[in-house]
């Protein structure tokens, strides 16, 4: 069965006009939509990168983690220290960013990987909340609740559309790359731990260690998320860091589907969208996002795409009974 | 360092303690039985908190009115606890996991705009009661008198679970229901109500404790994570679902916090994870916790 939904993705990618089709229209884009509209698309695309580096560990490999948004935050402060303390260049401090998520992810992920379920949820979420309060105490270092300001990218990335086609490529690239590991004997594996961590065990297979390396290599892309906001926001606070943030890409994965790899990406783009029009009239914003898990867990588990995926696939085996017939 | 110091700190963390304690038995209670973590506890905590310090004001009794306001903020949340079992959790106990959690972390989020729309973003703190407004000496040293009000009553707490979860028919049932909810359901035993009463329970639990810390002028949005992030680590290093685990755990992490803030208070929640993670390397269920099946 699981080998069956990933050849069924695989087999809706190579028939990918339609993603063909999603990448022009993100090409011509801003040549359409308003300036405040591009903005919120720059969002979606970043919310979307921490959403599929969430995925990973969520939807292939069954762990929660409830504390993704420390290393976002890490990947944002490390580029927003860099750049305006040490005078760093903009390109060195982009690739730090990543770099210092993947450390401590290294040190949170060897503590959090030997726990399963509930537990490795709860540790996460702590160790989230320790990162952010160790960056919003430190005031002499990391400014406190006052976060850093006047992060400016370099003077080619400075308009607004510019900036937008670099956050397509990073995005882009980065889907990319999670998807060739998805797919890869090592993506196959994590999935396995999913499914049934016992046999994996017992086919020789060192889980904690596995667990550990997609642990890190979702801390990076959380990281690089945060790394290329950072300079488009032009600023950094400690709210990126909070368990709110956190749970964002969580309810994207839940909203979107999480056994999809697309499913987080649509779940984030309607979070961000709808977000963006709700602050239009009330600034009781986490409310609205409560109802919206609820309404979710209630009425579409599985996600939208999973919904969708069922219904084809009925379908499909309906056709397939006729066809016998 | 002196003995009058080292003395001070260690009551002031056994105060904690206590306080911590208040907060992780319910939490603990709740998923021991349920096997539901409730995000949503520091929220009941919080909102029990804000609910007593209106209607200490609205009172504005000297004496009674903190005592009123405590039970009545216990009651009003355990009226709501009834409200999200009945409504929501229960309908969650057949999926996986991950969708009760977000459940719970839901009614987080809507409980934080909730406090920051009825009282908005003030610090606020209720006058310690009468008798415990003046101080205690012991060994020649004062000390807050409301702090034993609280050891005491997280002591009264303690005893009172240890009864009823060790030395009544209810306990039996619960201890049972923790072990093998198939088998308790099966001898007759209505598991839902089971389940409604001890999510009651929990979040009287929570109301009445953040009743209790609104003296130590701590009544504010944020009050909530700060607290469910200190419980979380008591409950993984004793333990989670054990009552003496909870108890060790609360008087672990209130030592390490109150020794951790004399030597440097902006490391002191470090302080208390680097003990979590050493439980974690020796024993991930913690100290009194049984391996995950």
């Amino acid at each position: 069965m699981l080998q069956n939904q990933i050849k069924e993705e695989k087999s809706l990618l190579q028939r990918g006009w339609w993603l063909i089709l999603l990448i022009v229209l993100s090409l011509i884009v801003p040549f359409i939509i308003t300036e405040f509209y591009l903005t919120i698309l720059c969002e979606a695309l970043v919310m979307s990168l921490l959403a599929l580096s969430f995925n990973l560990l969520f939807g292939y490999m069954g762990q929660l983690s409830f504390g993704q948004a420390a290393f976002y935050g890490l990947g944002g402060y490390t580029v927003a220290m860099l750049m305006t303390k040490a005078q760093f260049n903009f390109w060195l401090s982009l690739i730090a960013g990543p770099v210092l998520a993947a450390i401590i992810g290294l040190i949170v992920g060897f503590f959090c990987v030997r726990l399963r379920g509930i537990y490795f949820a709860i540790l996460t979420l702590a160790f989230g909340e320790l990162i952010f309060f160790i960056v919003f105490k430190w005031h002499n270092f990391t400014g406190g609740d006052d976060g850093i300001q006047g992060v400016f990218p370099p003077e080619f990335l400075k308009s607004l559309i510019s900036y937008y086609y670099f956050i397509l490529i990073v995005f882009l690239l980065s889907a990319f790359i999670l998807w060739k590991i998805i797919h890869s004997p090592f993506g196959q594996t994590i999935i396995s731990m999913r499914e049934n961590s016992e046999r994996t065990e017992f086919l020789g297979i060192n889980i904690a260690r596995y667990q550990l390396i997609a642990f890190v290599i979702a801390a990076a892309f959380a990281g690089l998320a945060g790394a290329i906001w950072v300079p488009f926001y032009r600023s950094v606070a400690p709210s990126y860091l909070t368990w709110i943030k956190s749970g964002e890409p969580v309810m994207a994965a839940i909203l979107g589907g999480p056994s999809l790899f697309f499913g987080p990406i649509l779940g984030m783009f309607i979070m961000t969208f709808f977000h963006a029009w709700v602050l239009g009239f009330t600034v009781y914003w986490p409310v609205v996002m409560g109802a919206l898990i609820l309404v979710v867990i209630f009425f579409l588990p599985g996600g939208i795409l999973g919904f969708i995926h069922e219904k084809v696939n009925q379908r499909r085996e309906r056709l397939n009974q006729l066809m016998e017939k | 360092m002196s003995f009058d110091i080292l003395f001070n700190q260690f009551m002031s963390g056994i105060a904690r303690a206590a306080l911590l304690f208040l907060v992780a038995s319910g939490l603990s209670l709740t998923f021991g039985v349920l096997r539901v973590l409730n995000f949503a506890h520091g929220s009941l905590y919080m909102l029990g908190a804000f609910i007593s310090y209106s209607i200490w004001k609205f009172l504005l009794m000297p004496v009674l009115g903190f005592y009123i306001a405590a039970i009545v903020a216990a009651l009003v949340m355990a009226a709501l606890g009834l409200l999200i079992e009945f409504v929501l959790l229960r309908r969650l106990y057949s999926r996986g996991w991950p969708e009760q959690l977000l459940a719970t972390y839901a009614i987080v989020l809507m409980i934080t705009d909730l406090v920051k729309w009825a009282w908005g973003g003030k610090f606020l703190s209720i006058q310690r009661p009468k008798p415990f407004t003046g101080a205690v000496f012991l060994f020649d040293f004062p000390f807050p008198s409301y702090n034993f009000f609280v050891i005491g009553l997280g002591l009264i707490l303690v005893v009172f679970l240890w009864w009823l979860v060790y030395r009544t028919r209810l306990g039996d049932i619960i201890r049972a229901a923790a072990s093998d909810r198939e088998m308790v359901a099966a001898l007759g035993i209505p598991i839902p109500w089971l389940f409604t009463l001890i999510f009651v329970l929990g979040s009287m639990i929570a109301g009445l404790s953040g009743a209790v810390t609104a003296p130590f002028g701590s009544v504010a949005l944020g009050m909530d994570i700060e607290i469910i992030v200190e419980c979380f680590a008591v409950v993984v290093i004793g333990g989670m679902g054990s009552l003496p685990g909870t108890l060790l755990g609360s008087f672990i992490v209130g030592q390490v916090y109150s020794f951790g803030i004399m030597f440097k208070p902006e490391l002191a929640l470090a302080f208390i994870f680097m003990v979590m993670a050493v439980v974690l390397i020796i024993r991930p269920w913690g100290i009194f916790g049984r391996p995950e099946r």
